[in-house]
Protein backbone atom coordinates (compact mmCIF):
# COMPACT_ATOMS: atom_id res chain seq x y z
CA UNK A 1 0.00 0.00 0.00
CA UNK A 2 1.23 3.48 -0.67
CA UNK A 3 -0.11 6.89 0.21
CA UNK A 4 0.53 10.17 -1.52
CA UNK A 5 1.14 13.06 0.82
CA UNK A 6 1.18 16.79 0.34
CA UNK A 7 2.67 19.61 2.40
CA UNK A 8 -0.14 19.52 4.97
CA UNK A 9 -0.37 15.76 5.00
CA UNK A 10 2.23 14.51 7.39
CA UNK A 11 1.94 10.77 7.67
CA UNK A 12 2.68 9.73 11.22
CA UNK A 13 4.44 6.36 10.88
CA UNK A 14 3.27 5.38 14.37
CA UNK A 15 -0.45 5.78 13.59
CA UNK A 16 -2.66 2.75 14.05
CA UNK A 17 -3.01 2.19 10.32
CA UNK A 18 0.71 1.37 10.15
CA UNK A 19 1.03 -0.53 13.43
CA UNK A 20 -2.20 -2.48 13.89
CA UNK A 21 -2.09 -6.28 13.97
CA UNK A 22 -1.93 -7.68 10.48
CA UNK A 23 0.06 -4.85 8.95
CA UNK A 24 3.45 -5.85 10.32
CA UNK A 25 4.83 -9.37 10.20
CA UNK A 26 5.34 -10.76 13.73
CA UNK A 27 8.89 -10.87 15.05
CA UNK A 28 10.46 -12.76 17.92
CA UNK A 29 11.94 -10.97 20.93
CA UNK A 30 15.32 -11.27 19.22
CA UNK A 31 13.81 -9.33 16.28
CA UNK A 32 13.76 -12.28 13.87
CA UNK A 33 10.82 -12.99 11.59
CA UNK A 34 8.51 -15.58 13.09
CA UNK A 35 8.11 -18.62 10.88
CA UNK A 36 4.31 -18.63 10.96
CA UNK A 37 3.81 -21.58 8.55
CA UNK A 38 6.15 -23.65 10.76
CA UNK A 39 4.21 -22.49 13.80
CA UNK A 40 0.93 -23.61 12.23
CA UNK A 41 2.52 -26.97 11.44
CA UNK A 42 3.56 -27.27 15.10
CA UNK A 43 0.02 -26.38 16.21
CA UNK A 44 -1.36 -29.09 13.90
CA UNK A 45 1.11 -31.61 15.29
CA UNK A 46 0.08 -30.73 18.82
CA UNK A 47 -3.57 -31.38 18.09
CA UNK A 48 -4.59 -28.15 16.42
CA UNK A 49 -5.06 -25.82 19.37
CA UNK A 50 -2.67 -23.33 20.88
CA UNK A 51 -2.48 -20.49 23.33
CA UNK A 52 -0.42 -17.40 22.59
CA UNK A 53 0.58 -16.08 25.99
CA UNK A 54 2.40 -12.96 27.07
CA UNK A 55 2.11 -9.62 28.84
CA UNK A 56 0.25 -6.62 27.39
CA UNK A 57 1.75 -5.20 24.21
CA UNK A 58 4.13 -8.01 23.35
CA UNK A 59 2.66 -8.92 19.95
CA UNK A 60 0.05 -11.56 20.79
CA UNK A 61 -2.66 -10.06 18.59
CA UNK A 62 -0.20 -9.40 15.77
CA UNK A 63 0.81 -13.05 15.81
CA UNK A 64 -2.80 -14.25 16.03
CA UNK A 65 -3.95 -12.09 13.11
CA UNK A 66 -1.05 -13.35 10.99
CA UNK A 67 -1.85 -16.97 11.86
CA UNK A 68 -5.50 -16.31 11.00
CA UNK A 69 -4.52 -14.83 7.63
CA UNK A 70 -2.34 -17.85 6.85
CA UNK A 71 -5.18 -20.20 7.81
CA UNK A 72 -7.65 -18.18 5.74
CA UNK A 73 -5.38 -18.51 2.71
CA UNK A 74 -5.84 -22.29 2.84
CA UNK A 75 -9.56 -22.16 3.80
CA UNK A 76 -8.94 -23.35 7.34
CA UNK A 77 -10.07 -20.26 9.24
CA UNK A 78 -13.57 -20.46 10.69
CA UNK A 79 -13.53 -17.04 12.36
CA UNK A 80 -11.39 -14.55 14.23
CA UNK A 81 -13.09 -13.05 17.27
CA UNK A 82 -11.91 -10.16 19.40
CA UNK A 83 -13.19 -10.49 22.96
CA UNK A 84 -13.19 -7.20 24.83
CA UNK A 85 -15.76 -7.98 27.49
CA UNK A 86 -17.77 -10.91 28.81
CA UNK A 87 -20.62 -10.08 26.44
CA UNK A 88 -18.36 -10.83 23.47
CA UNK A 89 -18.21 -14.40 24.77
CA UNK A 90 -21.42 -15.07 22.91
CA UNK A 91 -19.67 -14.30 19.62
CA UNK A 92 -16.91 -16.76 20.49
CA UNK A 93 -19.40 -19.52 21.35
CA UNK A 94 -21.39 -18.79 18.20
CA UNK A 95 -18.23 -18.95 16.07
CA UNK A 96 -17.33 -22.35 17.50
CA UNK A 97 -20.87 -23.64 16.95
CA UNK A 98 -20.72 -22.55 13.30
CA UNK A 99 -17.18 -23.81 12.67
CA UNK A 100 -16.74 -26.79 10.38
CA UNK A 101 -14.66 -29.74 11.57
CA UNK A 102 -10.99 -29.23 10.83
CA UNK A 103 -11.19 -25.44 10.80
CA UNK A 104 -9.79 -23.07 13.40
CA UNK A 105 -11.44 -20.38 15.48
CA UNK A 106 -9.01 -17.64 16.54
CA UNK A 107 -9.94 -15.78 19.72
CA UNK A 108 -8.12 -12.63 20.82
CA UNK A 109 -8.49 -11.96 24.54
CA UNK A 110 -9.37 -15.41 25.85
CA UNK A 111 -9.26 -14.46 29.54
CA UNK A 112 -12.11 -12.01 28.94
CA UNK A 113 -14.43 -14.99 28.38
CA UNK A 114 -14.25 -16.00 32.02
CA UNK A 115 -13.85 -19.53 33.34
CA UNK A 116 -17.35 -20.85 32.56
CA UNK A 117 -17.66 -19.52 29.00
CA UNK A 118 -14.02 -20.45 28.33
CA UNK A 119 -14.59 -24.04 29.42
CA UNK A 120 -17.82 -24.21 27.41
CA UNK A 121 -16.03 -22.87 24.33
CA UNK A 122 -13.28 -25.48 24.64
CA UNK A 123 -15.84 -28.25 25.15
CA UNK A 124 -17.85 -27.15 22.11
CA UNK A 125 -14.68 -26.92 20.01
CA UNK A 126 -13.82 -30.53 20.90
CA UNK A 127 -17.38 -31.56 20.12
CA UNK A 128 -17.35 -29.80 16.73
CA UNK A 129 -13.89 -31.10 15.85
CA UNK A 130 -12.52 -27.61 15.36
CA UNK A 131 -9.37 -26.06 16.78
CA UNK A 132 -8.75 -22.97 18.86
CA UNK A 133 -5.86 -20.55 18.68
CA UNK A 134 -6.23 -17.93 21.40
CA UNK A 135 -4.34 -15.09 23.03
CA UNK A 136 -4.14 -14.66 26.77
CA UNK A 137 -2.09 -12.97 29.43
CA UNK A 138 -1.94 -16.18 31.43
CA UNK A 139 -1.75 -19.90 30.79
CA UNK A 140 -4.86 -21.34 29.15
CA UNK A 141 -3.78 -24.98 29.17
CA UNK A 142 -4.11 -25.65 25.45
CA UNK A 143 -1.82 -28.32 23.93
CA UNK A 144 0.72 -25.84 22.57
CA UNK A 145 1.88 -22.61 24.15
CA UNK A 146 3.59 -19.82 22.25
CA UNK A 147 5.14 -17.20 24.52
CA UNK A 148 5.55 -13.59 23.44
CA UNK A 149 7.94 -11.18 25.10
CA UNK A 150 9.17 -7.76 24.11
CA UNK A 151 12.69 -6.38 23.93
CA UNK A 152 14.34 -3.18 22.81
CA UNK A 153 15.84 -4.88 19.71
CA UNK A 154 12.31 -6.04 18.81
CA UNK A 155 10.92 -2.54 19.30
CA UNK A 156 13.76 -1.10 17.20
CA UNK A 157 13.05 -3.61 14.42
CA UNK A 158 9.34 -2.74 14.45
CA UNK A 159 10.10 0.98 14.15
CA UNK A 160 12.50 0.24 11.30
CA UNK A 161 9.73 -1.62 9.46
CA UNK A 162 7.34 1.36 9.65
CA UNK A 163 7.21 4.20 7.11
CA UNK A 164 10.20 6.47 7.60
CA UNK A 165 9.91 9.14 10.29
CA UNK A 166 12.12 11.62 8.47
CA UNK A 167 14.69 11.79 11.23
CA UNK A 168 12.20 13.15 13.76
CA UNK A 169 12.64 10.17 16.06
CA UNK A 170 16.06 9.42 17.52
CA UNK A 171 17.46 6.12 18.87
CA UNK A 172 17.31 7.59 22.38
CA UNK A 173 13.55 8.13 21.94
CA UNK A 174 13.07 4.42 21.34
CA UNK A 175 14.94 3.41 24.47
CA UNK A 176 13.17 6.08 26.53
CA UNK A 177 9.69 5.14 25.29
CA UNK A 178 10.33 1.43 25.71
CA UNK A 179 11.58 1.88 29.28
CA UNK A 180 8.85 4.35 30.23
CA UNK A 181 6.12 1.90 29.20
CA UNK A 182 7.70 -1.15 30.77
CA UNK A 183 8.27 -2.93 27.46
CA UNK A 184 4.68 -2.55 26.27
CA UNK A 185 5.21 -2.19 22.52
CA UNK A 186 1.75 -0.74 21.82
CA UNK A 187 2.15 1.99 24.44
CA UNK A 188 5.71 2.65 23.31
CA UNK A 189 4.50 3.17 19.72
CA UNK A 190 1.82 5.58 20.99
CA UNK A 191 4.57 7.46 22.82
CA UNK A 192 6.53 7.79 19.57
CA UNK A 193 3.32 8.90 17.82
CA UNK A 194 3.09 11.85 20.22
CA UNK A 195 6.75 12.75 19.87
CA UNK A 196 6.45 12.67 16.09
CA UNK A 197 3.36 14.91 16.12
CA UNK A 198 5.01 17.45 18.38
CA UNK A 199 8.20 17.66 16.36
CA UNK A 200 6.56 17.54 12.93
CA UNK A 201 4.51 20.62 13.80
CA UNK A 202 7.35 22.88 14.81
CA UNK A 203 6.94 26.15 12.87
CA UNK A 204 10.14 25.81 10.86
CA UNK A 205 8.92 22.49 9.51
CA UNK A 206 5.65 23.93 8.22
CA UNK B 1 -0.65 23.41 -13.37
CA UNK B 2 -1.29 19.78 -12.64
CA UNK B 3 -0.91 17.55 -9.61
CA UNK B 4 0.42 14.32 -11.01
CA UNK B 5 2.35 12.29 -8.52
CA UNK B 6 4.02 8.96 -9.04
CA UNK B 7 3.64 6.15 -6.50
CA UNK B 8 6.87 4.49 -5.47
CA UNK B 9 5.93 0.85 -5.75
CA UNK B 10 5.32 -1.09 -8.90
CA UNK B 11 2.80 -0.93 -10.54
CA UNK B 12 2.68 2.84 -10.80
CA UNK B 13 -0.54 4.75 -10.40
CA UNK B 14 -0.49 8.44 -11.28
CA UNK B 15 -3.45 10.60 -10.34
CA UNK B 16 -4.43 14.00 -11.66
CA UNK B 17 -6.90 16.04 -9.61
CA UNK B 18 -9.01 18.68 -11.32
CA UNK B 19 -8.01 21.11 -8.54
CA UNK B 20 -4.26 21.70 -8.90
CA UNK B 21 -3.64 22.16 -5.16
CA UNK B 22 -5.93 19.23 -4.29
CA UNK B 23 -8.17 21.42 -2.14
CA UNK B 24 -11.92 21.19 -2.53
CA UNK B 25 -14.87 22.85 -0.91
CA UNK B 26 -17.85 20.85 0.39
CA UNK B 27 -20.38 19.95 -2.32
CA UNK B 28 -17.88 20.84 -5.04
CA UNK B 29 -17.50 18.44 -7.97
CA UNK B 30 -14.28 16.44 -8.14
CA UNK B 31 -12.87 14.85 -11.27
CA UNK B 32 -9.94 12.49 -11.20
CA UNK B 33 -7.89 11.18 -14.06
CA UNK B 34 -5.47 8.36 -13.48
CA UNK B 35 -2.82 6.45 -15.35
CA UNK B 36 -1.67 2.96 -14.45
CA UNK B 37 1.66 1.51 -15.44
CA UNK B 38 1.59 -2.23 -14.90
CA UNK B 39 4.65 -4.38 -14.48
CA UNK B 40 5.33 -6.79 -17.33
CA UNK B 41 3.26 -9.96 -17.32
CA UNK B 42 0.73 -8.83 -14.71
CA UNK B 43 -2.94 -9.30 -15.54
CA UNK B 44 -5.55 -7.16 -13.84
CA UNK B 45 -8.76 -8.97 -12.95
CA UNK B 46 -10.59 -6.08 -11.33
CA UNK B 47 -10.15 -2.41 -10.59
CA UNK B 48 -11.75 -0.52 -7.73
CA UNK B 49 -11.89 3.26 -7.85
CA UNK B 50 -13.14 5.05 -4.79
CA UNK B 51 -13.30 8.38 -3.00
CA UNK B 52 -13.26 7.95 0.75
CA UNK B 53 -12.30 9.47 4.05
CA UNK B 54 -10.52 7.79 6.94
CA UNK B 55 -9.23 8.72 10.34
CA UNK B 56 -5.57 8.40 11.19
CA UNK B 57 -4.33 8.47 14.75
CA UNK B 58 -3.19 6.33 17.60
CA UNK B 59 -6.58 4.89 18.49
CA UNK B 60 -9.42 3.13 16.70
CA UNK B 61 -9.79 3.93 13.05
CA UNK B 62 -12.89 4.95 11.14
CA UNK B 63 -13.62 5.07 7.43
CA UNK B 64 -16.41 6.15 5.12
CA UNK B 65 -16.70 5.45 1.41
CA UNK B 66 -18.24 8.34 -0.53
CA UNK B 67 -18.01 6.92 -4.05
CA UNK B 68 -17.10 3.45 -5.18
CA UNK B 69 -16.88 1.70 -8.50
CA UNK B 70 -15.64 -1.82 -9.20
CA UNK B 71 -14.79 -2.80 -12.73
CA UNK B 72 -14.73 -6.50 -13.47
CA UNK B 73 -15.84 -6.59 -17.10
CA UNK B 74 -12.91 -7.72 -19.24
CA UNK B 75 -13.32 -5.18 -22.00
CA UNK B 76 -13.80 -2.28 -19.57
CA UNK B 77 -10.79 -3.40 -17.51
CA UNK B 78 -8.62 -3.44 -20.61
CA UNK B 79 -9.49 0.19 -21.19
CA UNK B 80 -9.47 1.28 -17.53
CA UNK B 81 -6.22 -0.51 -16.64
CA UNK B 82 -4.26 1.91 -18.79
CA UNK B 83 -5.96 5.18 -17.96
CA UNK B 84 -9.32 6.30 -16.76
CA UNK B 85 -11.33 9.04 -15.15
CA UNK B 86 -14.14 9.27 -12.68
CA UNK B 87 -16.02 12.05 -10.97
CA UNK B 88 -18.35 12.79 -8.12
CA UNK B 89 -19.80 15.60 -6.03
CA UNK B 90 -18.14 15.85 -2.63
CA UNK B 91 -20.33 15.76 0.48
CA UNK B 92 -20.65 18.57 3.07
CA UNK B 93 -18.63 16.67 5.67
CA UNK B 94 -16.47 15.36 7.31
CA UNK B 95 -13.93 18.06 6.60
CA UNK B 96 -10.24 17.27 6.37
CA UNK B 97 -8.49 17.89 9.66
CA UNK B 98 -4.88 17.58 10.73
CA UNK B 99 -5.26 17.02 14.45
CA UNK B 100 -2.71 15.87 16.98
CA UNK B 101 -4.59 12.83 18.23
CA UNK B 102 -6.64 12.17 15.15
CA UNK B 103 -6.63 13.31 11.55
CA UNK B 104 -9.46 13.14 9.05
CA UNK B 105 -8.18 12.50 5.57
CA UNK B 106 -9.89 12.30 2.22
CA UNK B 107 -8.32 10.30 -0.53
CA UNK B 108 -8.79 8.83 -3.95
CA UNK B 109 -8.02 5.13 -3.87
CA UNK B 110 -7.26 3.01 -6.88
CA UNK B 111 -7.07 -0.70 -6.09
CA UNK B 112 -5.90 -3.28 -8.57
CA UNK B 113 -6.63 -6.98 -8.22
CA UNK B 114 -4.30 -9.37 -9.99
CA UNK B 115 -4.44 -13.05 -10.81
CA UNK B 116 -3.62 -15.20 -7.81
CA UNK B 117 -5.34 -12.96 -5.28
CA UNK B 118 -2.59 -10.32 -5.12
CA UNK B 119 -3.74 -6.72 -4.94
CA UNK B 120 -2.21 -3.26 -4.99
CA UNK B 121 -3.65 -0.16 -3.39
CA UNK B 122 -2.70 3.39 -4.28
CA UNK B 123 -4.05 6.27 -2.19
CA UNK B 124 -3.87 9.95 -3.07
CA UNK B 125 -4.80 12.40 -0.35
CA UNK B 126 -6.70 15.63 -0.95
CA UNK B 127 -8.34 18.24 1.30
CA UNK B 128 -12.04 18.81 1.78
CA UNK B 129 -12.63 22.22 3.39
CA UNK B 130 -10.10 24.49 5.03
CA UNK B 131 -10.05 23.62 8.71
CA UNK B 132 -6.72 24.87 10.14
CA UNK B 133 -4.32 22.19 11.34
CA UNK B 134 -3.88 21.78 15.09
CA UNK B 135 -0.75 23.23 16.61
CA UNK B 136 1.48 21.39 18.99
CA UNK B 137 1.33 22.59 22.59
CA UNK B 138 4.87 21.60 23.50
CA UNK B 139 8.07 21.46 21.52
CA UNK B 140 10.49 19.10 23.26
Amino acid sequence: MSATTGPRHITNPFATRHTRPGVLWPLTSSAERRDVPALIAAVDKAGGSAGIEGPHGTGKSTLLVTIAAELAAVDRLAAIIQVRCRRDGLSAVRAVLRAAAGTTVCIDGWEQLGRVVGSATRFLARLRGCQLVVTSHRSVGLPLTVKTTSSLPLFTAIVAALPHHGGLIHPADLAEAFTRHGGNLRESLCDLYDRFEQRARQPFRF
Amino acid sequence: MTAIEPVRHSPHVMVHFCSPDRRYEPLQPIRIQYQIELSAGSTVQAIERSILWYTEGKGEEDLGVHAFERITDGATIAAAAGAGAFESHLPPSPLSYEGLIVKVRWCVRVRLFFEGGRDFVSEHVFDLGTVPAALSRAVP
